[in-house]
């Protein structure tokens, strides 16, 4: 009898609720907070860095877009580049466990120092649920924040989307541009791109 | 990871074999292989020779629909993609991930490509990353132009150096040479009888331009579009793929209400549309054999989103 009550209000709450569930992280809004633990055991909170530009970067180290990323080096540049100006640079592991791309603390630590990367912290968030609050798409798909905490660029990491090495040097890097723009008191000319790369392989992924 | 590249073709493959086989064999064996491959080479004068080249979780071959060209005609070349199940290529707009195959060709003075004839695409993904793109068989038609001075008699060699993305779980990026050789007759060819069903197949799959009597309308909302089809009866079932990367938000479900004389679709906005658009292009599928390309106008003056 109970259940033939509740039912109908369980229905009708998560109907109420799906539309903000759904509504990820857009350029222009506040970016969602979110508290995740990083490979290095610390933990993180993304609100806690207002203040200061926040890069997130989406990471899965079997994807070939990231490959190019980081086997040109280009991916390590930027984190060494921008974090020693003081931005915080959060790459998220949105992988879930079984899934491409999925690694456990140890082996992120592993990966970081084999690939001499330098970001400020890497995220673990095998529920993907930093993930779908940014509605991450892809790897490497990069978002960067200002201090104010709004988002300021969501999309691709640079205007060639493809898998060669030997684009690396010729792109139009979003997140430089973004980043300086916003750094020198201008407009964000592209705030926002398709997020070229593989899928983030969550949990619900098929492809 | 990807398979070895293997550049050697079958064909060649055979002569290497045939060459090493004459070195250690005796006169007569060397006379027979021979004759074959005088046969053979006598035989590429006249056939088209295609050639089949692998790719991660598949094969790709460039076939002809003719079996010769002609100067000052057009013809068609396919790009045929044999995928192993659950693998798939991509659309021209892949959607959320993914990248279309892209095609460098070298081509024979005198003759022309025109742009890919992409096939209708299918939905491919899960509640919050789909994609656009083709599993299983699928044959990219590229039409062709021979110019009224193509070099004659000699064959024209057509190559083709393809970059595709092959994703199941993952993806794989992969890379192939594929060729073929053409003779080049005074003649406009008659209907090659393997090849025509293919290629009859394949044109069957492309989106027709909408008839002329069926009338869109596209109205623009702070958070969707809604495209109006007057079709002149009632339609349930309808699937729009926008051709244009980052106009339409790909995951979410496209609402359909049907109308007496058509329907109105709910297209929700991409998060990365941040600009008005003037026109909203893409394929309308209404059912799996009437799929259909249009282009319609956003119908009042756009506004800036704030």
């Amino acid at each position: 009898m109970k259940r033939s009550i509740l039912f109908p209000i369980t229905i009708a709450l998560i109907l109420c609720a799906a539309p903000l569930l759904i509504a990820a992280a857009k350029v222009g809004d506040a970016a969602p907070d979110f508290t995740a633990t990083a490979s290095s055991g610390k933990t993180y909170r993304l609100s806690s860095n207002l203040g200061k530009y926040v890069v997130l970067e989406w990471h899965n180290n079997g994807c070939p877009y990231v490959g190019k990323q980081y086997n040109s080096g280009n991916m390590q540049r930027l984190q060494k580049e921008w974090t020693a100006k003081g931005v915080v640079w959060l790459t998220i592991l949105s992988s879930a466990p079984g899934k491409q791309g999925y690694v456990t603390a140890s082996e992120e630590n592993g990966y970081l120092e084999k690939m001499h990367a330098a970001p400020t912290a890497a995220l673990l968030d095998p529920t993907g649920e930093i993930g779908h609050l940014y509605d991450a798409k892809t790897s490497p798909q990069m978002v960067v924040i200002n201090p104010q905490g709004i988002v300021i660029y969501d999309g691709a990491i640079d205007d060639k989307p493809t898998t060669d090495l030997a684009d690396v040097p010729g792109a139009t890097n979003y997140v430089n541009l973004a980043l300086e723009e916003a750094m020198a008191g201008k407009k964000i000319e592209t705030p926002a791109t398709r997020p070229y790369g593989c899928s983030v392989k969550y949990s619900d992924s098929a492809h | 990871m990807p398979p070895p590249k293997n550049s050697l073709t079958d064909e060649r493959r055979i002569q290497t074999k045939m060459r090493m086989c004459v070195r250690c064999l005796g006169s007569a064996a060397t006379l027979v292989l021979g004759l074959i491959l005088f046969a053979h080479a006598t035989s590429a004068q006249t056939q088209p020779t295609a050639t089949s080249a692998p790719i991660p979780h598949g094969t790709v071959e460039l076939v002809a629909e003719n079996q010769w060209i002609a100067p000052a005609h057009d013809f068609l070349l396919g790009l045929r993609f044999k995928l192993e199940k659950g693998w798939h290529i991509y659309w021209v707009n892949p959607g959320d991930s993914g990248e279309p195959p892209r095609i460098d060709w070298k081509l024979p003075a005198g003759i022309s490509a025109k742009a890919i004839e992409w096939p209708t695409p299918e939905r491919l993904g899960t509640s919050s990353i789909v994609d656009y793109g083709y599993q299983d068989d699928v044959m990219l038609i590229v039409p062709m132009h021979a110019d009224p001075n193509v070099a004659q008699p000699a064959p024209a060699q057509f190559a083709a150096q393809l970059k595709v993305l092959v994703c199941r779980e993952m993806c794989i990026p992969g890379k192939a040479q594929v060729s073929l050789a053409l003779p080049i007759k005074s003649q406009p060819p008659p209907p090659d009888h393997g090849n025509s069903t293919l290629f009859a197949t394949a044109r069957q799959s492309l989106p027709r331009p909408a008839p002329a009597s069926w009338k869109f309308k596209l109205s623009e909302q702070k958070d969707s579009f809604t495209l109006v089809g007057i079709l002149g009866r009632q339609i349930s079932n309808a699937v729009f793929f926008p051709l244009d990367e980052s106009r339409v938000n790909n995951s979410a479900s496209q609402k359909v209400v049907p109308a007496a004389t058509g329907f109105a679709m709910t297209l929700p906005k991409s998060d990365q549309l941040l600009k008005p658009i003037a026109r909203l292009r893409g394929v309308l599928v209404l059912s799996a054999d009437r799929a259909y390309t249009i282009d319609v106008p956003v119908s009042k003056p756009a506004v800036l989103k704030n």
